[in-house]
Formats: structure tokens, C-alpha cells, sequence
């Protein structure tokens, strides 16, 4: 994805544009992971990107409001988690993505793979998909999560060996 | 560097590691595997991760939002939400929530202007950040965090540009979590969360965007308070039923701006 998806200097609408067409499908994947059902994460990214859009004018800085926009989705999802839990249809595998690479076998590992990444607890997972789709940084991920530095690198770590394990291969662990 | 560690660093960001891992794996056959394999790992799960299929139409949606945000947000989020009734009514609460709130604070307060209503908003919203304190307070667990000593308080309030007019106030409101906080972007602000007689009681002191007037605002959990004061404002928050007034008017009387 592009590093610098506001453009200093164009007017609202095409900065608003720019942020929606740099960071839309990244917002919609990391809320897909929170909520886990693609309607409620269809209407998070609508939530996240509103509220883009009105304060616009406050965010000066592009990786800043990157980092910002990532922190909506999750606040919502605990919002709407605090307020209520829908029903949700299990819909693991419904939404992996077709591709030129859907030979049985491929897809099998991918969906084990996915499968394996939803059982993580959300302490070891939510740091590894802002790692992994919005290419934070530990630091910026401290900040979204209101963690230490120190703790997301364990978390990342954690997170792979519990992969890792998973899949066969052991993997040393360390504490907290 | 032992093996251990080597590992916990590579596994923490496998696709950017650093240059002494680089080199420790080059000295070591036993590292390189480690890392080839953590890489390759992490290749998976990126596979995995981001193959989740983005609805076609919806960045024409998100491309809508300018022209129609000029009428409700809430109004926009009912119209192009997708297969979700859960959260259609959840928007239409938040219209009806909203569109008290302004008629009360327009009737009773000659009326904030809509910035004055986003800062609400905006402090509502941070409290859902904190929502694992807060629940904590409303269990009645409150008294389990200890009290945050004075200077560490002050120091809070010093980086939002406030202070507390006498310590001997401070003494009588056993401050339970004191932590600085960006209500709105980019300008420091203190959160100070005190243990309530519903739960918790947040009180904000943020250092710009004055309100003209002091307005309430509440959603379907809290209520709260907006004070304008010179320079700055600052806004308590309780539980819907906890009565903020007692709180108003002892820290309205003993915060002071020092910037």
C-alpha cells in the first residue's frame, strides 16, 4: 500500500479520495478481522472513513492519520461489542479471496492458516494485523494499542510461535 | 546473542529484520534457518491475512460520504449499510440520541454550535478507548487501582497546561487513573478517572477548542458535562444515572490554566 496516502496542499475532496483509495481495502480487511462478519466490517470502514472525512482538516500528518484511522474500527467493534453481539453466521473460508492460486491443497493450507490466526487470542492478534496489513511499526502499533513497546514485540513473537507451533514446528517460548 | 533471543527478534518483524540479526544469521546456519523459516512463516500469514475479499462496491460508498455527510453521518450509515439490521437500528439510535441532544442543549443552553457537539462526541468516543477501566468502576472494582500519587497527577495536568489550585483538593479527590490523552488530534489532554457512585467518573481538562457554552451530552451508557473554561474546557462523564454536579463544581473552583 502507498506511504503517503494524503497529498498536502490538494483541496478536501481529492485528499479525502486519496486517503479512501490508499486505505480502504486495508481498513475493510483489519475490521473483517475484528468483527469477523463482512457486513458489520463493511459498516465499521463506512463509520471509520465518515469520521475521516470530518476531521479532515486536523490531520496534518499522513503516517498520523493512518495510525488514526486504524484505531476507529477498533473502537467501534468494542463499542458495539459492549452494546450488543449479533448472532453471527460462521463464515470462516466464505471470504477468502479467489485468486489464480486455488488449486484444493493451496486453499486448504490458506484456510488452516486462517483458521489458526482466528483462534489467536485478540492480546497476540491484533498487534500482528496491524503488522501485517497496515505495516505499522511496534511503535505505532504501541500507540494504537495503548501498549508498551516492548509488550507488542513479545505479543508479536508470541502470536508467530503459536503459528508456528500450529503448524508442527516448535517454537521457543518467554513470558510477558 | 543466544538462540533465544535471536528468535523472539526475528519472529517480532521477520520481513524487516534488523542488521545485527542479518548478521548473526550469516555467521550461523542454525540462525539463517530460523530466520528463513520465520520469513517464510510470516509470507503465509500475510497470504492468509489479506486475502480477504473487499466488497466491490464499496469504495463507490466511502466516495459518497462527502456529499451526503452534509445531512446526518448517522443518516449516511442507514442508507448505504450493508446487510446489517443490528446496526440500522443502532444508527437510528444514535440519530435519535443526537437529535436530543441538541434540542435539549438548544433549548436549555441557547444552543452549542455542531463543533461544540463533536467534542462530545469526540470525548464519548475516547471513553470506549478506555472501556476496560471504566468497566472495571462499574463491577465497583474502583478502589482496586491505587490511588495515583500527587506529583505523578500533576504531572498529568501539567502536559494538558492545568494544575490543580491547592493539594489539599487534590488529597480529598483520590485521583484513580491519571493518563494523558488526545481528544482531538495533536493537543495534549488529561484523563483523570475517579470511582463514582455508579462507577467511574471521568474528568477530561483539554487545552484548546473552547465551548462557547456549557452543554450535556449522553449516549445510551453516560452522561456528561462540558464547561467552558478561558482558555480550555473541561468535561466530566459518568454513568447515565450518576449525578455529575458535585464533581462540576469542585472542579470547576480548583483548576486553573497555566499556559
Amino acid at each position: 500500500m502507498s506511504d503517503s496516502p494524503v497529498i498536502d496542499g490538494k483541496n478536501k475532496q481529492q485528499r479525502y479520495e486519496s486517503l479512501v483509495a490508499a486505505l480502504y481495502q486495508d481498513v475493510y480487511r483489519y475490521a473483517y478481522w475484528l468483527c469477523k462478519s463482512q457486513a458489520l466490517a463493511e459498516d465499521l470502514v463506512q463509520e471509520t472513513f465518515l469520521r475521516a472525512w470530518r476531521s479532515l482538516d486536523s490531520l496534518q500528518n499522513d503516517k498520523a492519520a493512518k495510525a488514526w484511522l486504524f484505531t476507529i474500527p477498533r473502537r467501534e467493534n468494542a463499542r458495539l461489542y459492549e452494546r450488543y453481539r449479533p448472532e453471527l453466521v460462521d463464515i470462516e473460508g466464505q471470504s477468502i479471496a479467489a485468486s489464480g492460486e486455488n488449486e484444493p491443497d493451496f486453499r486448504m493450507d490458506r484456510q488452516l492458516l486462517h483458521n489458526a490466526i482466528n483462534r489467536l487470542d485478540s492480546d497476540y492478534r491484533e498487534p500482528l494485523l496491524l503488522q501485517v496489513i497496515g505495516g505499522f511499526s511496534g511503535k505505532e502499533i504501541a500507540g494504537i494499542l495503548d501498549l508498551n513497546n516492548n509488550t507488542v514485540m513479545t505479543r508479536l513473537f508470541r502470536a508467530r510461535s503459536k503459528l508456528k507451533q500450529e503448524f508442527g514446528l516448535d517454537s521457543d517460548d518467554i513470558d510477558e | 546473542m543466544d538462540e533465544i533471543e535471536f528468535r523472539r527478534r526475528v519472529y517480532a518483524n521477520p520481513q524487516s529484520p534488523e542488521q545485527e540479526l542479518l548478521d548473526a544469521a550469516s555467521d550461523n546456519p542454525d540462525y539463517q534457518k530460523i530466520l528463513d523459516q520465520a520469513q517464510e512463516l510470516d509470507t503465509d500469514v500475510s497470504n492468509a491475512v489479506t486475502a480477504i475479499s473487499v466488497p466491490a462496491d464499496l469504495q463507490d460508498k466511502l466516495l459518497k460520504i462527502p456529499a451526503s455527510a452534509g445531512i446526518s453521518g448517522e443518516e449516511l450509515i442507514q442508507r448505504e449499510s450493508a446487510n446489517s439490521s443490528y446496526f440500522h437500528y443502532y444508527a437510528a439510535a444514535a440519530t435519535f440520541l443526537l437529535a436530543i441532544g441538541v434540542t435539549f442543549s438548544i433549548v436549555f443552553n441557547s444552543g452549542p454550535s455542531v463543533q461544540d457537539i463533536a467534542l462530545g462526541d469526540n470525548v464519548l468516543d475516547h471513553l470506549y478507548i478506555d472501556f476496560e477501566e471504566i468497566n472495571a468502576f462499574s463491577r465497583g472494582e474502583g478502589n482496586n487501582f491505587e490511588i495515583v500519587n500527587a506529583a505523578n497527577v500533576s504531572q498529568i495536568l501539567a502536559n494538558a497546561g492545568t494544575q490543580f489550585l491547592s493539594n489539599d483538593f487534590m488529597r480529598s479527590m483520590p485521583v484513580r487513573v491519571a493518563k494523558p490523552c488526545e481528544i482531538i488530534p495533536a493537543f495534549q489532554s488529561a484523563h483523570l478517572i475517579l470511582q463514582g457512585s455508579r462507577g467511574a467518573v471521568s474528568v477530561f481538562v483539554i487545552n484548546n477548542s473552547p465551548v462557547s457554552v456549557e452543554y450535556r451530552f449522553r449516549d445510551d451508557r453516560f452522561n456528561g458535562v462540558v464547561i467552558p473554561m478561558g482558555k480550555g474546557n473541561m468535561i466530566l462523564v459518568g454513568e447515565e444515572t450518576e449525578n455529575l454536579d458535585p464533581y462540576k463544581d469542585l472542579f470547576a473552583d480548583n483548576v486553573e490554566w497555566v499556559i
